[in-house]
C-alpha cells in the first residue's frame, strides 16, 4: 500500500514537472527586430539572413574544398554581392524524412524557416491550414521580376495546389516543362540483324522478337531479350524504365496513373478502355520472353541493369539515361546505343508521356518580411538559365564550369583543377534542381540546326555525348507528346481513404494479366470495381477541385496576365 | 556411446552443414561488398562483380578518405559512441547497483522505469522536448535521450543480484562505503554483464541514424549512419526525375560499397575483444544458486 502511494506521488511529480518544462519553453520565441536593411545598388545593407528548409538530395550534399551546407561558394556569393545570407535551419534527407521534419517544425517547438520548399501536396494543404504560411498574392504582384513573370505566366496550372479561396500561398519551384522520354536501342544489335529502329507497334514487336530469338549478341546462346521496363510501383514511372509508350499506343492521352482533361472533365487514365489491348499485347510478349522476366519486382532504377549488362536491347527513359547505361559500351566490345523517338500509336497518332512542370512549391513563413529580397536572389539564380549577367556560363568558375585557355569548358576532367564531377552549385541555395528554362531541350534542338554554341547553356549542351544530344533533340521535336498530370492538388477526402487500395488493386491486376496469372477479362472486372469502390466519388471530387481552382482568376490578382 | 550412433552422425553432419550455411549467409554479403569496393565502375554497373574484384583499383577508398563529410561523420560517430556509452554506463551502473538492493519504494521505482520501456512519448513530444531544451544541433541530442534504457537496466540489476551479499557485508565491516564497494567489488566481478551491456549500447549508437537526421540541421554534423543513410538508401531517386544530366554525377556503387565497408569495420573490430564475456553475460539469471 505504501509503495502504491509512493508511486502515485512520484508519477504526479513527474507529470507536473513535465508540464512546467513544456510551459516554460513553448513560449513564443522572440523575433529579433533587426535594424531594417536597405537595398543600395543591388545589395542589402546591413546584410541579413534568410533561413530556409532544404530537402537534401544526394548531389546537393556534395561539397568540395571543405565547403558545407551553410558556407559554400554560393552562400558566400550571396553575402558579398547581395547582402543576403542563406542559412539552412531545417534539413531533411529523403522525401519522407523531410516531410516529417516539416511537420515537427509545425508543432511550434522552433521557428519555421523563412523559405519552405514543399514537395508533397498533402503537406502543402496542411501548411495552408495551419495558418503559419504567408499569403503572397500581392507580393508576387508587387515584387516578382519581369523575366520570372514571363516564366510563371506560361504555367498557370502550377498555382493550383497553392490556391485557397482565391488567395495564393506559394509558387512553383522553377516551373519548366521537363524533357521527354526517348527509346534507347542497342544499335549494334539492330545492325547485326539488319533491322531498322521501330516506329509502329508491329515493327516494335518484330524488333523485340528478333532481339529475343535471333541471338543479337552473336554468342550462340539464347540469353537476350527485347524490352526492359519496371512494373514494381507503377506502369508509369514518368522518367526511366517505363512502358507508357505501349499503353499510349492504344489509349492516346489516357496514361496509366494520370489524370487527363477529356473535353473539360478530368478522367483517370488507368481505367480507359485501350489499356485492355495494351495489357493483352504485353501479356503476349511476356509469355514469349520478350520482356524482363522480373519486371514486377524491379524498380525503375533496377530495371535498367539488364540493359547495362547487355541482356536487354531496348529501354525507355529521359535522354540523360544514356549516361547511366553507357557502361555497356565499355563492358561489351562493339556495343553501341542510339536514341530514337517513341513509336506511333495504333491509329497513327503520337504516343504520349507524362511530364512534370515543377518539382514542389515554395512557401513562406508568415513572419517573413523580405519577399523582395527573396525575389532578388531567386532571379539571380536564373542568370545561369538565361546565360546572362554574372552567371552567364555557370554559377562558379572551377565548380560547374571553368575557363581553360580562353575556352569555356563543362568537362570536369579538363578543369584547371580537375574534378570528379561537376558541382551542382545551382542546388546549393533554395532548390533541389538548378532552375532551367530550356524546356524539353531547345538548346540541343538549336545546336542540331546549326546554331553556334556561344552562350553558357549552349556550350554546356554541346559538351554532352552525341547520343544524349540526339535524345534531347528528339525530345524537343516531340514536345507536344508531353502531358503534365492535370490533377496536382492535395488528395481529396475519398482519395485519402481508398486511393491506396485502388492503386494496389490496379497494380496487381495489371501485373497478373501481364504475367498470365489472370485472364484478360480481369481488366473489365478491375474497371468495374474501381468505379464502385470509390473511383466515381473520386472523379467527382477531383473535378470539383478542378472547377474550384479556376473560379477566381488568381493570375490576374498576381498581375501575371 | 551415444555419439557413435548413426543418428548422432547424421545430426552432426546436418548441424555442421547448417552452421556453415548460416556462417556464409553472414559472410558473403560482406565479401561481395568488399569486392565491389575494389572494382571499376563499369564492371559494377554491368553486374560482373560477385566475390572477386573486377578491374581492381582502390580509388573508392582514396575518395572515401578524401571526403571531408565522410571523415567528419566518422569522427562524430566515434565521439558519439564513446561519450554515449560512457554516460549510459555511468547512469546504468549507479542505478543498477542501487536497485539491486532492498529499500523502500524500490519496486515502485522499478515499475516506473519499466513503464518507459513499454510506453514512450512518441516522436513529436520527444522532438519538442529535445528542441526546447536547446539540444538540437549538438551532440547531446544524440547522446542524452537514449542514455537510460530500462532493458539494459534490468540486465545489470539482475547481474548485480547474482553477486553474493556476503561479499558486500564483509566489505562493510572493513569500513568500505557504497561507492568503494561498487567500484572495487561489484564492477570487477560483473565485468561480463557490463561488457555485454556496453556492447549493446555501443552498437546501438553506432548504427542509429534517424536521430541524427532528425536533430541535426547541418549535414556536416551527421553521424556516420545518418550520412550513409543519405548516400546509400536515398539514392533510389524517385524524386530525381527533374534533375536532367545531374543524375550522372551520382555517387558510384564502388564508393558506396567502400563507405559501408569502412563504416562496419570499427564495430566488427570491437567484437572479438568483448566476445569472450558474452556467454556469461547473456546467460545471466539462467543459473540459480
Amino acid at each position: 500500500m505504501k509503495e502504491g502511494r509512493n508511486l502515485w506521488k512520484m508519477v504526479s511529480t513527474v507529470i507536473l514537472s513535465t508540464i512546467l518544462v513544456a510551459g516554460c519553453s513553448s513560449g513564443e520565441s522572440q523575433t529579433e527586430s533587426a535594424p531594417t536593411s536597405v537595398l543600395k545598388d543591388g545589395k542589402y545593407d546591413p546584410p541579413f539572413k534568410i533561413t530556409i528548409a532544404k530537402q537534401q538530395d544526394e548531389n546537393a550534399g556534395k561539397y568540395i574544398n571543405g565547403e558545407s551546407l551553410n558556407d559554400n561558394v554560393l552562400t558566400r556569393w550571396g553575402e558579398e554581392n547581395l547582402g543576403i545570407k542563406i542559412e539552412t535551419t531545417l534539413l531533411g534527407g529523403d522525401a519522407s524524412q523531410y516531410n516529417t521534419k516539416l511537420r515537427l517544425a509545425l508543432t511550434g517547438s522552433e521557428k519555421l524557416p523563412d523559405v519552405l520548399p514543399v514537395y508533397d501536396t498533402m503537406l502543402v494543404n496542411d501548411l495552408i491550414d495551419s495558418g503559419r504560411v504567408k499569403e503572397i498574392t500581392e507580393d508576387i504582384a508587387a515584387y516578382m521580376p519581369d523575366r520570372l513573370r514571363e516564366i510563371y505566366k506560361q504555367y498557370p496550372t502550377t498555382f493550383n495546389p497553392v490556391v485557397r479561396d482565391g488567395k495564393v500561398y506559394g509558387m512553383a519551384i522553377a516551373p519548366n516543362l521537363t524533357e521527354g522520354e526517348v527509346m534507347l536501342i542497342r544499335q549494334d544489335w539492330l545492325d547485326r540483324l539488319k533491322l531498322k529502329a521501330p516506329t509502329t507497334i508491329e515493327e516494335f514487336e518484330q524488333v523485340i522478337a528478333a532481339f529475343t530469338t535471333e541471338d543479337p549478341d552473336g554468342n550462340g546462346k539464347q540469353d537476350t531479350y527485347g524490352f526492359t521496363f519496371s512494373g514494381k510501383d507503377s506502369y508509369n514511372t514518368g522518367w526511366v524504365s517505363d512502358p507508357v509508350m505501349i499503353f499510349s499506343a492504344y489509349t492516346g492521352k489516357h496514361l496509366p496513373r494520370q489524370w487527363v482533361n477529356d473535353n473539360g472533365k478530368l478522367t483517370y487514365g488507368s481505367v480507359a478502355g485501350g489499356n485492355r489491348e495494351a495489357l493483352a499485347k504485353l501479356r503476349d510478349w511476356y509469355a514469349k520472353g520478350y520482356l524482363n522476366k522480373e519486371l514486377a519486382t524491379q524498380g525503375a532504377w533496377d530495371a535498367l541493369s539488364d540493359f547495362t549488362e547487355g541482356k536487354a536491347g531496348i529501354i525507355i527513359g529521359r535522354p540523360w539515361l544514356y549516361d547511366s547505361v553507357k557502361d555497356v559500351e565499355k563492358n561489351i566490345e562493339g556495343a553501341k546505343i542510339n536514341a530514337y523517338p517513341t513509336i506511333q500509336g495504333v491509329n497513327g497518332d503520337k504516343t504520349y508521356q507524362s511530364a512534370q512542370l515543377n518539382d514542389g512549391v515554395f512557401m513562406f513563413n508568415k513572419d517573413f518580411q523580405n519577399m523582395e529580397a527573396f525575389f532578388l536572389y531567386y532571379d539571380k539564380m536564373y542568370d545561369a538559365a538565361f546565360s546572362t549577367g554574372e552567371f552567364k556560363y555557370g554559377y562558379a568558375q572551377g565548380y560547374d564550369y571553368d575557363i581553360v585557355n580562353d575556352e569555356v569548358t563543362f568537362d570536369p576532367q579538363k578543369f584547371n583543377k580537375p574534378l570528379e564531377a561537376i558541382q551542382s552549385v545551382g542546388k546549393m541555395a533554395f532548390t533541389k534542381n538548378t532552375p532551367s528554362v530550356d524546356g524539353p531541350g531547345k538548346s540541343y534542338f538549336d545546336l542540331a540546326n546549326g546554331v553556334k554554341a556561344d552562350t553558357g547553356v549552349l556550350i554546356q549542351s554541346d559538351s554532352k555525348d552525341q547520343t544524349t544530344k540526339d535524345g534531347y533533340r528528339i525530345s524537343y521535336e516531340n514536345r507536344e507528346a508531353l502531358l503534365p498530370n492535370e490533377f496536382n492538388g492535395p488528395p481529396t477526402p475519398t482519395m485519402q481513404n481508398v486511393w491506396e487500395q485502388l492503386t494496389t488493386m490496379e497494380q496487381e491486376t495489371f501485373t497478373k494479366i501481364i504475367y498470365g496469372n489472370e485472364p484478360i477479362e480481369a481488366f473489365d472486372t478491375f474497371v468495374k470495381q474501381w468505379h464502385e469502390k470509390g473511383g466515381d466519388q473520386i472523379i467527382e471530387e477531383v473535378n470539383d477541385w478542378y472547377t474550384q481552382t479556376s473560379e477566381t482568376d488568381v493570375m490576374a490578382l498576381m498581375k501575371l496576365k | 556411446m551415444y555419439h557413435k550412433t548413426t543418428g548422432y552422425r547424421v545430426f552432426s553432419i546436418f548441424n555442421y552443414a547448417f552452421m556453415i550455411l548460416a556462417g556464409l549467409a553472414c559472410f558473403l554479403p560482406l565479401l561481395h561488398l568488399l569486392a565491389q569496393s575494389l572494382s571499376s565502375k563499369a564492371a559494377i554497373s554491368g553486374n560482373m562483380v560477385s566475390f572477386w574484384p573486377v578491374g581492381f583499383n582502390v580509388d573508392a577508398y582514396v575518395k572515401t578518405f578524401n571526403n571531408s563529410n565522410f571523415n567528419g561523420a566518422m569522427l562524430t560517430s566515434i565521439i558519439r559512441t564513446v561519450l554515449g556509452t560512457t554516460i549510459s554506463m555511468f547512469i546504468l551502473t549507479c542505478a543498477g547497483y542501487a536497485l539491486s538492493k532492498e529499500f523502500r519504494g524500490r519496486n515502485a521505482l522499478m515499475w516506473f522505469f519499466i513503464f518507459t520501456m513499454l510506453f514512450s512519448g512518441g516522436l513529436i513530444p520527444s522532438y519538442i522536448l529535445v528542441t526546447s531544451l536547446g539540444l538540437k544541433d549538438t551532440i547531446w541530442a544524440l547522446v542524452l535521450p537514449g542514455a537510460f534504457g530500462a532493458y539494459n537496466l534490468i540486465l545489470l540489476v539482475n547481474f548485480f543480484k547474482t553477486i553474493p551479499k556476503a561479499l558486500e557485508e564483509a566489505a562493510f565491516i572493513d569500513g568500505a562505503s557504497f561507492f568503494v564497494i561498487l567500484s572495487k567489488i561489484y564492477l570487477p566481478l560483473s565485468l561480463p554483464g557490463i561488457a555485454t551491456v556496453s556492447l549493446f549500447i555501443m552498437v546501438g549508437h553506432w548504427n542509429s541514424w534517424f536521430d541524427g537526421i532528425l536533430y541535426m540541421s547541418d549535414a556536416s554534423r551527421y553521424p556516420l549512419a545518418s550520412f550513409l543513410q543519405t548516400v546509400v538508401v536515398q539514392s533510389n531517386m524517385q524524386n530525381m526525375a527533374m534533375s536532367q544530366s545531374e543524375v550522372a554525377a551520382m555517387s558510384e556503387q564502388s564508393i558506396k560499397a567502400a563507405q559501408i565497408f569502412v563504416s562496419t569495420l570499427p564495430i566488427i573490430l570491437v567484437y572479438p575483444f568483448l566476445q569472450r564475456y558474452f556467454v556469461k553475460g547473456i546467460v545471466l539469471g539462467a543459473v540459480k544458486e
